[in-house]
């Protein structure tokens, strides 16, 4: 147990930048929802709106040591670890300014700079990396901490259990954040998921599971910061499980015929932004004004993403054979 | 007088909280849970319950105590594969669907209710201490057992679901008077502006600026308490007035007290599975039935048995009551005794013996 009161007190410019994340990728994927409805994004687009609070109530704990690895629908975690948007957006429209230079394209995005292991078009495919990292930090001794997200689906991925298994033998500071959005693809979680909640797998693997609201960025933040200190503090692994629900289909253009009313719901009821907005405002920790503020400063950025990317040139047939090999 | 109807509604979130992640909390498996609805199928069968209404949830334990009927169907059905100690006669079993399930607490309250209105004589509540106050709060005057599958269970029991199928059962099918089968426990009222919540054991003020995680596991944060009771051996925030001032539940008055770390008097309290810790109190009162006890902070949110529920701002000058009309409460004890004094067990066996007696 750490010491609330210190370890905390998130302060005025916290929550500002807890907002601010979280509305810029909202804004991002809302925008990236409608440019691809216009054809000209290459590729296969799975959009993280609805998800926000999962992505920013952990990414807000993290520092320079410490590393994240994605998942297909992986803008989120890309914008809360400070991956440059401009670059994001041009890297989906596939340009050569884009984070990757316009090879790799959504699902790929990726900023070692940024402590980023990338998205990942392999479903279970983090799990494994951030076991390699986060013994790496346990041998240099750093204090770093590694993350992977997953989904429902990724969670019944051999990868994703043996990972488990492995930062817990190896006592790693390894996080696991199950999203569970409730379906992977069209296969409803209730029906694939055999423990039902994916957070009492962790008990198997002898570490702490948890399950938190997803749409709240302050149950997300509290349990993500406390499994961060206590694996900086060379604790070990935690599996935290979050509930909620993707607003958008699994990819653009899925015709969602599986799921019912649930997202108007979610929208109307649950929104993450929603909620943290009233919650703030109703304490006084900040103003509706500073909020609107920042809608305004984060449209713009979002706008002139989109602008810049769209500008931008394409990669040339000289580009092709450019880093493909590594020298280490 | 009707069907001998009983209620069970199960929480599929309880015991999985960030206690698991800041204590040595341990998860409650949704497997369990369903296993504990099936052994109480089995004591309700035993002694006669018609039907039972159950609970359905996104968590799985429906699902499987849907299964479990199936096989059971199968096995005790004409040309059944019986084998001793899986045919017992199980009541018939409806499940409470057709109403969305929005995995909150709501989703209980709703149960609830339609378990109320279809004449329900018992509820059996699986859960925690908060499924057992939003149970409570829905439930009316129809009696209650609440059986703890929580974290820091107070007011449930901790207790074999067989057995207390066994009473619920006696209860329901009017075989022990309702006088001597319950009692009436005491409640704790919290207005804030508007809101009003309720809380069976206990109501905290916390520093803590935001719901977040929802349980309080940082007796540091804590500034004011008020108990409903205070047992000693408890588990929880209450525990510590357990050990300075215990209120027995049957008693008909509260305990409050501020809570500060530098206080001069300094308890031992196990706060959480595994998390014992000194808490420092100060100016314990009792609480008198009806009494207004105001919250001096200003800022900061109230826990209502132990989970973190209402924000509170500057304006809001919250109170706290003490009150007398809780929830009715199945006494396992004291109904099983009565069940003993009466030879019910004995009775029932020879009313409906043939039924049981399939390998005699």
């Amino acid at each position: 147990m750490t010491d609330t009161a210190e370890r905390k007190t998130l302060t005025k410019e916290h929550l500002l930048d807890a907002y601010r994340t979280m509305r810029t990728i909202r804004e991002f994927e809302e925008r990236v929802h409608t440019e691809f409805a216009t054809g000209e994004i290459p590729g296969f687009v799975h959009l993280y709106a609805g998800e926000e609070a999962s992505a920013v109530g952990v990414c807000s704990n993290l520092d320079d040591r410490d590393k994240i690895a994605s998942t297909h629908r992986g803008h989120g975690h890309c914008i809360a670890r400070g991956v440059d948007v401009g670059e994001m957006m041009a890297e989906i429209y596939g340009r050569r300014t884009g984070s990757c230079h316009g090879k790799g394209g959504s699902m790929h995005i990726a900023d070692l700079s940024k402590g980023m292991l990338g998205a990942n078009g392999i479903v279970g495919g983090g799990p494994p990396l951030i076991c390699g990292t986060a013994l790496a930090a346990k041998l240099k001794g750093n204090g770093g901490v590694s993350v992977a997200f997953f989904g429902d689906g990724g969670s019944n991925q051999g990868t994703t259990l043996e990972s488990m298994n492995l930062a817990s033998v190896w006592n790693l500071p390894a996080i696991f954040v199950a999203e569970n959005n409730g379906y992977a693809e069209s296969t409803s979680s209730t029906w694939s998921v055999a423990s039902d909640n994916i957070a009492d797998r962790a008990a198997g693997f002898g570490m702490p599971g948890v399950i938190v609201d997803g749409f709240d960025f302050f149950a997300v933040h509290e349990a993500a910061s406390e499994a961060i200190a206590r694996a900086r503090e060379g604790g070990g692994p935690t599996l935290i499980e979050m509930k909620f629900t993707r607003y958008f289909g699994h990819f653009e253009g899925d015709q969602q015929t599986y799921r019912a009313a649930e997202v108007e719901h979610a929208r109307a009821e649950l929104d993450c932004l929603k909620r943290f907005a009233d919650r703030v405002t109703e304490t006084g920790e900040l103003a509706r004004a500073d909020l609107d503020a920042v809608d305004a400063e984060v449209g713009a950025l979002i706008d002139r993403a989109v602008d810049e990317a769209k500008a931008a040139p394409l990669p040339t047939e000289a580009d092709l054979l450019t880093d493909v090999y590594v020298r280490y | 007088m009707g069907d001998a109807i009983v209620g069970v509604v199960a929480n599929p979130l309880s015991g999985r909280d960030i206690r698991r992640l800041v204590t040595q909390a341990s998860v409650f498996p949704t497997a369990e849970k369903a296993n504990m609805i099936q052994r109480m199928l089995t004591a309700f069968g035993a002694v006669g319950v018609h039907r039972v209404l159950l609970s359905t949830d996104l968590g799985g334990i429906s699902a499987a105590v849907f299964r479990a009927l199936e096989r059971h169907r199968a096995q005790t059905g004409p040309g059944g594969q019986r084998r001793p100690g899986h045919d017992a006669r199980w009541p018939e079993v409806d499940f409470l669907d057709g109403q969305p399930i929005r995995q909150t607490a709501q989703d209980t309250v709703d149960a609830v209710r339609r378990m109320v209105t279809a004449g329900t004589r018992v509820i059996v509540c699986l859960g925690g201490d908060g499924t057992a106050r939003v149970a409570a709060s829905a439930a009316g005057d129809v009696p209650m057992l609440a059986l703890s599958t929580g974290t820091n269970n107070v007011f449930p029991a901790v207790r074999e679901a067989t057995v207390a199928g066994l009473a619920a059962g006696l209860v329901a099918i009017g075989a022990v008077p309702a006088g001597q089968a319950t009692t009436r426990a005491k409640l704790l009222e919290v207005r804030v502006g508007n809101r009003t919540e309720t809380a069976l054991v206990d109501v905290a003020v916390s520093t803590e600026r935001h719901v977040g995680a929802r349980a309080v596991w940082n007796p540091a944060t804590v500034t004011q308490l008020f108990c409903a009771f205070a047992e000693p051996d408890a588990i929880g925030l209450s525990s510590v007035l357990g050990q300075l001032a215990p209120v027995a539940r049957h008693e008909p008055h509260g305990v409050t007290a501020r809570l500060s770390v530098g206080a001069a008097r300094q308890v031992l309290a196990p706060i959480a599975p595994g998390l014992v810790v000194p808490v420092g109190v100060s100016e314990i009162e009792l609480m008198h039935p009806g009494s207004a006890h105001p919250v001096d902070a200003r800022a900061g949110v109230i826990a209502v048995d132990g989970e973190r529920e209402l924000t509170i701002g500057p304006d809001d000058k919250p109170v706290v009551r003490l009150r007398a009309d809780g929830p009715l409460c199945v006494d396992v004890p004291a109904v099983l005794t009565a069940s003993a004094r009466l030879g019910l067990l004995t009775s029932i066996h020879q009313t409906l013996g043939g039924a049981h007696d399939r390998h005699g």
